[in-house]
C-alpha cells in the first residue's frame, strides 16, 4: 500500500512542472480541431524559443463559451459571423500592423468577403471555402446538375441517393439562396419560404440527414449527391475521381476563418508574431495541404491549384470568389437563431 | 442417473446471450481492427499498417490530452476514495437522522445532469475570479467522484459486524489499529471497486472538464470531441485504451486469487 502512495506522490509532482513556465514565453491559440499542421507549431515554437499551448474547439458557440467565462487566450480562429459579434461585443484587440507586415500576402479573393472587418483592424484570414454540392458524375450528368444548382435537391430523380448536412444555417441557405433571397434575411415570409422549400425537398429526395461522416461517404460512393463544404469537397475529389464539385449558380455561402487577438490576450506582441508567421508563404502552405481548405495566401492558392500543385484540376479547392449572389452570414439575432432551428427540427421530422 | 434433457430453450437463450455479447463488443473489436487500417476511411480496410500510432505519438495536443486525463484520473481517484472512505465509515456510526440526511445531500450530484454540476462549479470558480486551471479540473473531478464512492462503501458497511470492531477495541486495538486492521481489511473490496468506478468516470468525463479547465488544459474527451474531423489515431488511443483497461481488470481479478493461494500453501506448512 505504501509503493502505492509513494507512486500517487510522484505522478502528481510530475503534473506541477505543467503549470510553472513564464507567462512571457507561452502563447495560448484556440483553434478548431484538425485544422491546422502540427508541425507548424513545432517549427513556430523552436525559431521563438516559446511554448505553444493550443487547444481546439468543435464550434464557434463553444469557443464563444470558453471565451466568456474568462478563459485568456492569444489567438483564436473563429469564423465571419463569429468575428462581427466579437468586434461589436469589444472583445478584440486592434492588430499591430507594424508587426504583421505582410497583409499584402491575402488573396484577393478573400479580401472581398471580410466585410465584417474590411481593414483587417482586428482579424487576419487563415482558410476560407465555400458551400456546395458534391455529385457523383456517373449518375448525375454535369451539365444537369450545373443547371439545376440548388434545385437538384428537388428532384425526386434523385430520391434516397442525397445526403443533406445536419445545419440549419446551412439548410436555410441552400433554401433562401434557390428561392432568390438573402442567407441573412430575417423578413418573416421569405424564411416561411424557405421552410416550406425544405420540407418539399424533405418529401422529394428523402435525404439522410447527416454531418461530418458525409466526407468518408462520399469518398467510397455511397449516395449520388451531398452538401458540402468545399475544403472536405476537396478532400472527397481527391480520393474518388468520379465526384464532381458544383458551387450552384444561384449563389451559395462564403465562410472564412480568420485569426484574431481576444481584449484578454496576455501575450498579445507575441500572438501578432504568430499571426504573421502563419500567413508567411510556407506555413501557409503546410496547412492548406494539410487541411485541405483554401488558403488565404493568394501564392499558395496558385501553387497548390497550378500545375503540379497537390489540388491541379480538383474543381472544389479554390473558392469561387466575386460572384455577386454569393455572400458571408452575419450574426443573427437569438430569436432568429431559435426560430431557425425549431423549423429545422421539424423538416427533419417530416412534419 | 437420467441425463438432464436438454430444454428447446436453450438455444434460444445462449443466441441471446451471442447477441448481447456481439452487441457489446463489435464496437471494440471494429475500433481495434481500424485502427490497423492503412486508409483515412472509417469503412474500408484497406491493408494494415501502424501509421495512426505513428500519427498519435507524434500528435503533441493527443499526448497531452492523454498525460492530462491519467493525472486528473489518479489525483481524483486517490482523494475522492480516501475522504469517501472515511466519510462512509463516520456516518455508518453517525445518528439514523444525519445519516439520511447526508447520504440524501450526497445522492444529489450523483442524479443530477452533469450539465448541472458542470455549470455550477464553473460559476462557483469565475464568480470570485478564480482562473480556471488544471488545479479546477482536479478539484471539479475530485467533488464529482466522492458521492460515487460513498455510494459504493456504504452497503458494504452496513453488513459489517460492529461487534467485531468492539471486540478488536477489548482486546487492546487502539481505534487507529482498529481502523485499519479491522473495518478496512473487510470492506476493501468495497473500497477497490468505488476507487475503479471513480476512476472511469473521471477518466472519460467531458461535461464537467470542459466547463471547468482553464486554457490549454485537455483531457482525451475534450480533444476528441472537438475534432473538426475524423481522425483515425482517436482509434489507435481507444485500442491503447481497452488493452489498457483489460490489463487492469485481469490484474484485479487475478491478484486476490494468487493471494488467496499463498496463504493457503503457508497455512498448510503450518
Amino acid at each position: 500500500m505504501k509503493k502505492v502512495w509513494a507512486m500517487l506522490l510522484v505522478i502528481s509532482l510530475l503534473a506541477v512542472p505543467m503549470m510553472a513556465l513564464a507567462a512571457d514565453d507561452v502563447l495560448n491559440v484556440y483553434n478548431w480541431g484538425e485544422y491546422i499542421d502540427k508541425q507548424v507549431i513545432t517549427n513556430f515554437e523552436k525559431e521563438y524559443k516559446v511554448r505553444v499551448n493550443y487547444d481546439v474547439y468543435d464550434s464557434n458557440e463553444t469557443m464563444y463559451t470558453k471565451l466568456m467565462s474568462g478563459a485568456s487566450y492569444d489567438v483564436i480562429i473563429p469564423s465571419d459571423y463569429m468575428i462581427e459579434r466579437l468586434i461589436r461585443e469589444k472583445k478584440l484587440q486592434a492588430l499591430d500592423h507594424s508587426i504583421i507586415d505582410n497583409l499584402d500576402n491575402l488573396a484577393e479573393g478573400v479580401r472581398g468577403y471580410q466585410q465584417y472587418d474590411p481593414d483587417n483592424t482586428y482579424s487576419v484570414p487563415y482558410l476560407w471555402q465555400t458551400v456546395g454540392i458534391v455529385y457523383d458524375t456517373t449518375k448525375i450528368d454535369p451539365a444537369d446538375m450545373e443547371a439545376q444548382g440548388w434545385n437538384a435537391f428537388l428532384n425526386p430523380d434523385y430520391k434516397g441517393h442525397v445526403y443533406m448536412y445536419d445545419s440549419e444555417r446551412d439548410a436555410f441557405m441552400v433554401a433562401l439562396k434557390a428561392l432568390g433571397y438573402s442567407a441573412n434575411t430575417d423578413k418573416a415570409e421569405e424564411l416561411n419560404a424557405a421552410y416550406n422549400w425544405l420540407r418539399e425537398m424533405d418529401k422529394a429526395v428523402r435525404p439522410s440527414y447527416v454531418t461530418d461522416e458525409v466526407i468518408d461517404a462520399m469518398a467510397a460512393g455511397e449516395k449520388w449527391m451531398a452538401l458540402v463544404y468545399s475544403g472536405d469537397a476537396a478532400y472527397i475529389l481527391s480520393e474518388n475521381e468520379d465526384m464532381g464539385y458544383c458551387t450552384p449558380s444561384q449563389g451559395t455561402n462564403v465562410a472564412v476563418d480568420a485569426m484574431v487577438i481576444p481584449a484578454n490576450a496576455s501575450n498579445p506582441e507575441l500572438a501578432n508574431k504568430f499571426i504573421k508567421y502563419i500567413l508567411d508563404y510556407e506555413n501557409s502552405l503546410m496547412i492548406s495541404e494539410e487541411v485541405g481548405y483554401a488558403s488565404a495566401n493568394a501564392q499558395v492558392l496558385e501553387e497548390l491549384s497550378g500545375e503540379g500543385g497537390d489540388y491541379e484540376g480538383n474543381d472544389a479547392y479554390v473558392p469561387r470568389d466575386g460572384y455577386e449572389l454569393d455572400e458571408i452570414y452575419h450574426d443573427i439575432p437569438e430569436d432568429l437563431r431559435s426560430q431557425y432551428s425549431s423549423m429545422w427540427i421539424k423538416v427533419k421530422l417530416h412534419e | 442417473m437420467e441425463r438432464k434433457r436438454k430444454s428447446p430453450w436453450s438455444f434460444m437463450t445462449n443466441g441471446y446471450l451471442l447477441l448481447i455479447m456481439l452487441f457489446i463488443y463489435l464496437p471494440i473489436a471494429y475500433v481495434v481492427v481500424f485502427s490497423f487500417n492503412d486508409s483515412k476511411s472509417m469503412t474500408k480496410f484497406v491493408g494494415f499498417s501502424l501509421r495512426w500510432y505513428e500519427a498519435m505519438l507524434q500528435d503533441r495536443t493527443m499526448l497531452e490530452s492523454i498525460r492530462t486525463t491519467v493525472v486528473v484520473a489518479v489525483i481524483a481517484t486517490a482523494v475522492s476514495t480516501v475522504v469517501g472512505t472515511i466519510t462512509a465509515i463516520g456516518l455508518s456510526k453517525a445518528r439514523p437522522l444525519i445519516r439520511a440526511a447526508v447520504l440524501e445531500v450526497n445522492n444529489l450530484p450523483v442524479m443530477n445532469p452533469d450539465i448541472v454540476t458542470a455549470i455550477g462549479m464553473m460559476l462557483l470558480f469565475i464568480v470570485p475570479g478564480v482562473q480556471l486551471s488544471m488545479t479546477t479540473l482536479i478539484l471539479a473531478h475530485i467533488t464529482f467522484c466522492i458521492p460515487y464512492v460513498i455510494l459504493t462503501i456504504m452497503p458494504k458497511l452496513r453488513q459489517l459486524d460492529d461487534n467485531v470492531a468492539e471486540a478488536a477495541l477489548d482486546l487492546g486495538a487502539n481505534p487507529w489499529q482498529a481502523l485499519t486492521k479491522v473495518i478496512l481489511p473487510q470492506i476493501y473490496p468495497a473500497i477497490l471497486s468505488g476507487a475503479l468506478i471513480a476512476f472511469s468516470m473521471s477518466f472519460d468525463d467531458f461535461v464537467i472538464s470542459f466547463f471547468t479547465a482553464g486554457v490549454g488544459v485537455n483531457n482525451i474527451s475534450m480533444y476528441v470531441y472537438s475534432m473538426k474531423r475524423y481522425n483515425p489515431s482517436v482509434n489507435a488511443l481507444s485500442t491503447l485504451i481497452v488493452v489498457v483497461v483489460t490489463i487492469i481488470l485481469i490484474l484485479v481479478n487475478l491478484i486476490p486469487y494468487i493471494k488467496e493461494k499463498k496463504t493457503k500453501k503457508e497455512e498448510q506448512r503450518l
